[in-house]
């Protein structure tokens, strides 16, 4: 006999409209989080210690591994650049080009990248853990909310936090792709160094800084958003871990395309 | 302070988990509340302490209210050691933020760890403390900003009796001290017998015994008789 809920089709499209249910579910969360947490960095009601640990531990804890991912990705773009801009007469450009790139997209993104793995993913386990083992509950019976308690300050944190670990990745990125430069290509520094200038622009800065600034905040904000929403158990706060990556990765690349089309379009 | 519950519905799943629940509480008296594992005792507290929302019904006390829950878990905050964890609401409440001083704070601190007989462990973590000594420190967290509805979710359970009693005598003394209305989920008659003032029984979603603990000893309800004696026959059925 034709029974409808058990075709594949009718399967395949409940599957899709809980996919879909999800996906809003969490988008309603995190905008509903989003309001409160501005509602109370409006009112100045900001944990000030607790902002300063979140901070301490968004800046230095994603310090090594934004310093690698950049240093490594701009390493190997002037191996592979230089030589080649070398051949072809446009040695001078390596420095420039660097920077463009650095400034424009790359210290930002792949610090971002890093501080989702290193930050984000612990912000996401360590609240999921604290929501399903009632702790969350606890805070509220206390009469403290934990928008204020948690969510602020590790948005806070990203929020100023973020340009900071950009700056400094930035910086030592094109720190590094002058060196490789210099012995790949014999591009003497100081060539590079005056060629990086024609290539840094105080509104690309200004941009980029801006931008990381967005990064931070979106990334502290889903990852804090997905695991207060958990419930259950262990499965529960890997998956909301997952979730909160994966969501901050997508919306890393939207607001890079968004301040692309905004700026350099 | 008076706490009355009125016709409370509460469904998980399209399971009926608490139908129609009624019962008050005066200032300076203590329920008791039994049933068997999984009847909805938490889930009551939960929606008195207002973490968990009610389907119906209504939960009324005065506004000015200081609810105070001891989880059955302890919900102690792993992240905090167990000074900051009792100090937690004096520190961070927004209400209570600067009304204490740190030397203030420490002597409350350590009062209220006296209490619970466990001075000297302020700087443990949670994870480092047994499950009865995290239960105490709930304990002690829960009563740090003297409520006047003090919510218990099995206080005693998994600690050892000579420690059971003196929670016991703590959940009556502070009753009388703070004048306030409690509720002891509980499985323990040492429980119901030294520290509450009366009863009920929930069984799939109501109430099936409401009276004095010497009317639940009495054996006269038949619900009451199966809980007391521990048998398995009965109007009761632990497979539902
Ligand atoms: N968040 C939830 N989602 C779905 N069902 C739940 C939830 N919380 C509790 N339940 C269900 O509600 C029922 C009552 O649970 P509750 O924790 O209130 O029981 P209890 O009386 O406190 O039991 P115990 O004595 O074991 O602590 C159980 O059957 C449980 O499966
Ligand atoms: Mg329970």
């Amino acid at each position: 006999m034709f029974e409808l809920n058990k075709t594949l089709t009718y399967q395949g499209l409940v599957l899709f409209w809980k996919q879909i249910k999800d996906f809003l579910i969490t988008l309603g969360e995190i905008g509903v989080n989003f309001s409160r947490v501005v509602r109370y960095i409006l009112n100045l009601r900001i944990n000030i210690s607790e902002t300063i640990e979140q901070s301490k531990r968004f800046a230095f804890d994603s310090l090594p591994i934004s310093l690698t991912i950049v240093g490594m990705t701009s390493i190997i773009i002037a191996m592979q650049l230089a030589p080649e801009l070398a051949r072809q007469g446009g040695a001078s450009y390596t420095g420039m080009l660097s920077a463009l790139v650095m400034v424009r997209e790359l210290a930002a993104v792949m610090s971002g990248f890093a501080i989702i793995s290193m930050v984000g993913s612990s912000f996401a386990s360590e609240i999921a853990s604290m929501a399903v083992t009632e702790q969350l509950s606890a805070m509220k019976v206390l009469r403290v909310d934990p928008i204020e308690y948690l969510i602020v300050p590790r948005f806070c944190a990203g929020v100023l936090f973020m340009p900071v670990v950009f700056i400094i990745s930035a910086t030592f990125g094109l720190a590094c792709a002058g060196l490789v430069s210099n012995q790949t290509a014999d591009l003497s520094l100081l060539n590079y160094v005056t060629s990086m200038w024609h290539g840094l622009y105080v509104r690309d800065i200004f941009i980029a800084i801006l931008k990381s600034s967005f990064f931070g905040g979106t990334i502290a904000l889903i990852s804090c958003s997905c695991g207060y929403a958990t419930r259950g158990g262990a499965k529960e706060v890997g998956l909301a871990t997952t979730k909160a990556v994966v969501w901050s990765f997508l919306a890393i690349a939207m607001w890079d395309f968004i301040f692309a089309s905004i700026f350099y379009l | 302070m008076t706490l009355e519950v009125k016709n409370l519905v509460k469904t998980f799943d399209k399971r009926k988990i608490l139908n129609n629940i009624s019962f008050k509480v005066e200032n300076g008296e203590t329920l008791g509340v039994i049933g068997f594992s999984g009847s909805g005792k938490s889930t009551l507290l939960k929606i008195i302490a207002g973490i968990l929302y009610e389907d119906s019904g209504s939960i009324i006390f005065p506004k000015d209210s200081e609810v105070a829950m001891a989880f059955q878990y302890s919900a102690l905050f792993d992240f905090l050691s167990v000074y900051e964890n009792i100090a937690f609401p004096l520190v961070e409440r927004k209400e209570l933020r600067g009304k204490y001083t740190q030397e203030e704070i420490s002597k409350i601190v350590h009062e209220k760890l006296r209490m619970v007989g466990l001075e000297g462990i302020e700087d443990k973590y949670p994870s480092e403390l047994s499950g009865g000594m995290q239960k105490r420190v709930g304990f002690a967290r829960a009563i740090v900003t003297n409520p006047n509805i003090i919510l218990y979710d099995e206080p005693t359970a998994g600690l050892d009796p000579v420690t059971s009693t003196m929670i016991e005598n703590y959940i009556v003394q502070l009753k009388k001290d703070l004048n306030a209305a409690c509720v002891v989920v509980t499985h323990q008659l040492s429980t119901i017998k030294r520290a509450v003032d009366k009863v009920i029984m929930l069984y799939q979603g109501d109430i099936v015994f409401r009276g004095s603990v010497e009317e639940l000893l009495s054996g006269v309800n038949p619900y009451a008789k199966q809980f007391v004696n521990a048998s398995i026959q009965g109007p009761m059925n632990i497979a539902t």
